[in-house]
């Protein structure tokens, strides 16, 4: 079939020809993330980590003998942008590979064009668990993950024995809490309260009073990043709530930023910049000295986004080309040593990973509490 | 029952209705190929960005239907789409992908569309409801739905959508011509349908939609019926795009989507079917190619692209070069065809109607305002071939009264009797069935619409127009088109309504009341301001029209010259209530009228009970 | 019980709040304000510039209420009032004015949340239980902004000629008022009390682009069922606020987010006129 491209808006695309891979044709690593909407806070930091996993891959040769070349398209955070992120990623740049993050909408909006244009797909983003496709691998966390060190520590700590749970009305806010629920009533806990308020909601006062009411020991959270975690924090300290309170949902950066409301809450997550290990501190500087004043401070999206770049190139050096099913195969086994630690994606695709239970402090920092080692994602992909 | 005589005669005698055709022919076929070679020029990314920018594309034309042609402003055919999408998602997913599920999938579609949009339908357009009331629920909808998909747990995928579904495996190409011969049939069939003569009423509701009720028409249902109609479209639409993309997200059914529509529409032209087509496809591209480039500033873009075109040029990019093109290429468009005005059928019932039968029985009226009553105890009969003049002072109650008569709702009590029928409660259009005509004060006529088309309306309740051809006939009952022939309206039929002087537009509205062949006609003030030849020309055709035809006419006037001139009856209405009703002699002679009048010099002109 | 009670008051203020400049317009204009939503967010980011340039908190919502007045008076300058002739044009070019003022807000301050430090913190002790003080006080602002509005309303010549167009713009004009100086006036309010309530809302949520939408639908609704009569709106706003929180409380916060826009629907398709003379 013979395809004439249409370069009229296309500035800067190359490749007129489809041909066999030349030494010096660069491998392409696509990156669709959220330039725009909701994810349009956290991308620049998750492009600028993957920039510098391609400059240090570049610095030190290549893969294969070729460069290494980003194409970062916007997804809109959502799903027809990610549609046709993905369409422009594969059909037209032909990128070898995608890695990023995305809002779950938009990384399932993309698997039916994955799926087509068969390519390797490495999730960056922390998510709700359960989401499988050949050609998909996760290097975040997913529940399992995230809340048993939470919930741990509460009945280790407070002896909690009754929860009232607060999400977003969203996938991720649902998904997240569900599982919680059944941990805690494994765990011989008791959920007094679970509620809901819609993505765009803003008045979080009906269920902060029947919150207050239940008499809960602790309470945890699950909403929206950005605005519904402030609006709820807020309106939290505003009346009065006093209890043990874990956040699932906020970042390092944003707990920060919030100022003295967050003092205290709990936090749960696979990397914090104060992770004191050489690689963590190696990355951190690279980012300081490649950025400078542009830096945008690495967080939870940001690393495993150079980490799953890194996965990639030890992918491409093991199968020795970037063709897909040898790809696929060799990403269940290589492992990256990066700042969150050694990272392997062999369970079902997805990664056993290190856990850190921190809490903010006086001032915006996060303090560690606990660290849990090697916490498996369990059964997320049986069917892979 | 079209006979072959029937079908072929007009092609044969008039070229223009065959040129018309073979244009219409010459885009398809044009539009046609395109589809078909798109796929062998174009590249793979472009490919599939226009195989969803078609779906789009196809309910963007429902939106124009519904907004450009019948002045439906919503913001919710994006719900429709997307209850379309996720039908078919849901229905793979459940069901698995095969024959039989397609089907069930595709009606399903169309037949929950059509279900909430006749709910939709019924909560926006009633006798009474607003303009901006119906936009408004055309907001809820898409945000109620959303919430419905958001809280649907596994069933909908919450926010993720419902994804991973088996569905048709054709290649983009193969998606590019069934996507594009779709939206191809759909603007094909939406442009016959809009230019028939039932495709008029569209255009008739979105010019004045009082003027459409007080012609008889079921305005209500009418927009219903176009609001299902495009709902099943959209959902149609919607369910293709689920089959190609695999993914039904709660996006593709909110009012943000619904908003983007209403943008594509405004931006490529409302109104013309084109503009929606275009507006939506190049959006879709432009989009694709601009949004990864500049996220943000291509929203500004569009937001300052869509302020100006609706401040500056409402007609859109595609109507500022149809009209550059009609100025320089006029060959390109037909001209007009030449209407052929005729004489209808008079109803069997009229021509041996009685004189002395009682059309208008008023007993009781009373209307308030809150503590304000400003009709009380209204008592009033007329019979065939009176003509009744209502006269006062400002603040009488005239137009109240006019209004009680014409809109059974009006009354706070009392009873009406039209045609021996009582009015409780009916709406206009039924009131007007009864065989009631109403001509406003100010001359309500449809100001894009032709005077030819104007009269067509009027008669639209009697001649079922039909939904595929357009006639080029005129047929009026006699005393209609006694009225435009004496005004001269007959050697402008093809003009526009809104180029008409003052004078006309209030000749063609009385020809258009006419044309109902009403027994009982409502003029408030039809001589206001015309001028005093137009005036005496005016009443030269109402008696004459009152005397053959035996109607029974209701005026509201203030000027007593020309009311002794014309009236059969007069009655005095003062302070809201009936002070007089007499013979010409009896009430201009009488003490009360020459002290209200005297006493209320100033009163002609406007009436500001509005 | 008795929070419930203050969860009740306190929505109904705050829808009081965030829909009083719509109704405003659409009291005089008989339009809908699209851009009401993108006003809001204007609020919270001139509250938040306040901050920044360090005002003190309590005229934060002054500026804001200047900074909206001054936007909305140019945007009818510039839009609207080009278009009065076709309210449904109008109320699409207030649309694509809050598309605008949305992305400009995004270029200037970025996509993600700002905060702006609450003037007052904690709670206080009401009937028998402890209330966030922030909230009470939204009641007290609320009443406040009712009773200046109506003073304005009634007691001064501004208020009178707006009075009059409201009853009748034709009259209104023969008797030598301006009205499109009292459109732009009305126009400029409006706006600027969104705008105020953007900057009140600041100690309740965060500042972000988007955070004025939650509200446009629910002040829509609130703004067709009064029908343009400010008295009529805090009743509507204490009848469907009040059905709201009980609805979020024993029904959860997914269906009371939906209890506005449903019952006020229903409410006006039964009574199309709405109740303001009720």
């Amino acid at each position: 079939m013979k395809h004439r491209k249409s370069t009229m808006f296309l500035a800067a695309s190359a490749a007129f020809l489809a041909g066999a891979a030349q030494a010096d044709d660069p491998i392409k690593i696509g990156v669709p993330v959220g330039l725009s909407g909701a994810n349009s806070v956290v991308a620049p930091s998750v492009v600028q980590s993957a920039e510098l996993a391609v400059a240090q891959i570049n610095e030190a040769g290549g893969l294969l003998g070729r460069p290494v070349e980003l194409v970062v398209a916007d997804d809109g955070s959502g799903a027809a942008g990610a549609q046709r992120a993905f369409d422009s990623l594969i059909f037209s740049d032909q990128v070898d590979a995608l890695i990023s993050m995305q809002t779950s909408a938009a990384r399932n909006a993309g698997l039916p064009i994955l799926s087509r244009g068969n390519v390797p797909y490495i999730y960056t983003s922390f998510y709700e668990g359960g989401s499988c496709h050949p050609n998909m691998f996760v290097n975040a966390w997913v529940p399992e993950q995230q809340v048993p060190p939470v919930v741990d520590h509460f009945q280790a700590e407070y002896g909690a024995e009754t929860y009232f749970l607060i999400g977003s009305d969203y996938s991720f806010g649902r998904g997240m809490l569900e599982f919680t629920r059944e941990y805690i009533e494994a765990g011989g806990g008791e959920v007094v309260g679970e509620e809901y308020l819609p993505m765009d909601g803003t008045d979080w006062a009906p269920i902060l009073s029947n919150l207050r009411s239940s008499g809960a020991d602790a309470v945890i959270t699950s909403t929206a990043g950005g605005a519904p975690n402030v609006t709820l924090t807020r309106q939290m300290r505003g009346s009065g709530v006093d209890i043990p309170y874990a956040n699932l949902a906020v970042d390092e950066g944003t707990a920060g930023d919030m100022g003295d409301v967050a003092t205290g809450i709990y936090i749960s997550a696979s990397y914090i910049t104060g992770i004191e290990s050489d690689a963590n501190a190696a990355f951190l500087a690279a980012m300081a000295e490649h950025f400078g004043d542009d830096l945008s401070t690495p967080n939870e999206l940001s690393v495993p986004q150079y980490e799953g770049i890194l996965a990639y190139a030890a992918a491409v050096e093991a199968n020795g080309s970037t063709e897909t099913a040898g790809i696929i195969e060799a990403l269940a086994e290589v492992s990256v040593d990066g700042p969150r630690g050694t990272i392997v994606m062999d369970h079902q695709r997805h990664a056993p990973l290190t856990m850190y239970l921190g809490r903010v402090v006086d001032g915006g920092d996060v303090e560690l509490v606990t660290e849990f080692d090697a916490v498996s994602p369990g059964e997320q992909c049986p069917d892979l | 029952m079209p006979d072959i005589a029937n079908t072929t005669q007009p092609a044969a005698t008039r070229p223009a209705l065959s040129s018309r055709r073979l244009k219409r022919i010459a885009i398809l076929a044009v539009f046609g190929a395109a589809v078909l070679v798109g796929p062998l020029v174009l590249d793979p990314y472009t490919v599939n960005i226009l195989v969803r920018a078609f779906f789009v594309a196809i309910v963007a034309v429902t939106v124009d239907i519904l907004w450009g042609y019948s002045g439906y402003l919503t913001f919710g055919q994006g719900a429709f789409f997307g209850l379309g999408a996720y039908t078919l998602a849901i229905t793979f997913s459940e069901f698995g992908f095969g024959p039989w599920q397609t089907i069930a999938a595709f009606g399903g579609a169309m037949l929950l569309g059509v279900l909430v949009a006749a709910l939709v339908g019924w909560l926006s357009f009633y006798p009474g409801s607003t303009p901006l009331y119906a936009t408004i629920i055309s907001l809820v909808l898409p945000i109620v739905l959303v919430q419905l998909i958001y809280s649907g747990g596994n069933f909908t995928g919450a926010s993720s959508g419902v994804v991973g579904y088996l569905t048709f495996t054709f290649m983009t190409d193969t998606w590019f011509r069934i996507a594009g011969i779709a939206t191809l049939a759909v603007t094909g069939l939406s442009h016959v349908l809009v230019s028939s003569d039932a495709g008029r009423l569209l255009r008739a509701l979105r010019d004045n939609e009082m003027r459409c009720a007080y012609l008889g028409l079921d305005t209500s249902k009418l927009r219903i019926i176009v609001l299902v109609a495009c709902a099943a479209v959209a959902a149609a639409a919607g369910a293709g795009y689920a089959a190609f993309g695999g993914i039904a997200a709660p996006e593709n059914a909110g009012f943000i989507f619904g908003t983007q529509l209403v943008v594509m529409v405004a931006l490529g032209g409302r109104g013309m079917l084109m503009g929606a087509l275009v507006g939506a496809l190049s959006i879709e591209l432009a989009s694709a190619y601009l949004s990864s480039v500049l996220p943000f500033m291509w929203e500004l873009l569009v937001g300052i692209a869509f302020v100006a075109v609706i401040v500056t040029m409402p007609s859109g990019l595609f109507g500022v070069l149809g009209a550059a093109a009609r100025r320089w290429v006029p060959w390109a468009f037909s001209a007009p065809q030449q209407v052929m005005l005729k004489t209808a059928q008079a109803r069997a019932e009229t021509v041996q109607a009685g004189i002395d039968e009682t059309v208008l029985e008023a007993h009781d009226v009373t209307k308030t305002f809150g503590s304000l009553t400003v009709l009380s105890g209204v008592s009033l009969t007329a019979r065939r071939g009176e003509l009744v003049s209502l006269v006062g002072p400002n603040g009488a109650g005239k137009t109240t009264l006019i209004r009680c008569l014409a809109d059974g709702r009006e009354a706070s009590s009392g009873t009406i009797r039209i045609g021996g029928t009582p009015i409780d409660k009916l709406p206009p259009h039924r009131v007007v069935r009864l065989g009631l005509g109403r001509k406003f004060q100010a001359a309500s006529v449809f100001e894009t619409l032709t005077v030819a088309d104007c009269l067509r309306i009027a008669r639209a309740g009697r001649d079922r127009p039909s939904l595929v051809t357009t006639s080029t006939d005129l047929a009026l009952p006699a005393a209609a088109r006694s009225v435009v022939e004496s005004a001269g309206l007959d050697a402008r039929l093809d003009d526009e309504a809104r180029y008409l002087s003052h004078g006309l537009k209030q000749a063609l509205e009385l020809a258009m009341v006419l044309a109902l062949e009403p027994e009982l006609v409502l003029l408030d003030e039809p001589t206001a301001g015309l001028t005093r030849a137009e005036r005496q020309r005016f009443a030269a055709i109402l008696t004459d029209v009152v005397e053959r035809e035996q109607l029974c006419v209701l005026i509201v006037e203030h000027d007593l010259d020309f009311v002794r001139q014309i009236s059969s009856r007069i009655v005095v209405l003062h302070q809201g209530k009936l002070a007089l009703d007499g013979s010409v002699e009896e009430v201009v002679n009488s003490d009360l009228v020459n002290e209200i009048y005297s006493g209320h010099k100033v009163a002609k002109g406007k009436e500001v009970s509005q | 019980m008795a929070n419930l009670l203050l969860d009740m008051i306190t929505t109904s203020a705050i829808l009081f709040l965030t829909s009083a400049g719509l109704l405003v317009v659409f009291g005089v204009m008989k339009i809908i304000n699209f851009a009401h939503a993108a006003f809001i967010t204007v609020g919270g980011y001139a509250a938040f510039v306040a901050h920044e340039i360090g005002l003190p908190p309590l005229l934060a919502p002054l500026f804001a209420f200047a900074v909206g007045a001054a936007l909305g008076a140019v945007a009818e300058w510039v839009i609207v009032r080009r278009l009065y002739a076709r309210p449904l044009d109008a109320i699409l070019a207030t649309w694509g004015l809050g598309l605008i003022l949305g992305q400009l807000v995004v270029l200037g301050f970025g996509r993600g949340v700002q905060f702006v430090p609450p003037p007052v913190q904690g709670t206080v002790a009401v009937l028998d239980t402890e209330y966030s003080l922030y909230r009470m006080l939204l009641i007290l602002i609320a009443i406040a902004v009712a009773i200046c509005f109506t003073a304005l309303l009634n007691g001064t010549r501004l208020g009178l000629s707006t009075r009059a167009v409201i009853m009748n713009e034709e009259l209104a004009q023969g008797l030598g008022i301006n009205s499109s100086r009292v459109r732009l006036i009305t126009f400029a309010i409006g706006c600027a009390l969104a705008a105020l309530a953007g900057a009140l809302l600041t100690p309740l949520t965060s500042v972000d682009p988007l955070m004025g939408l939650p509200y446009l639908i629910g002040a829509f609704m609130l703004v067709m069922v009064s029908s343009g009569s400010l008295p009529a709106l805090a009743v509507a706003c204490v009848v469907l606020g009040g059905l709201q929180a009980i609805i979020s409380t024993y029904f959860g916060s997914v269906l009371g987010g939906l209890t506005i826009a449903v019952f006020a629907a229903i409410a006006l398709r039964l009574r199309p006129e709405g109740f303001a003379r009720a």
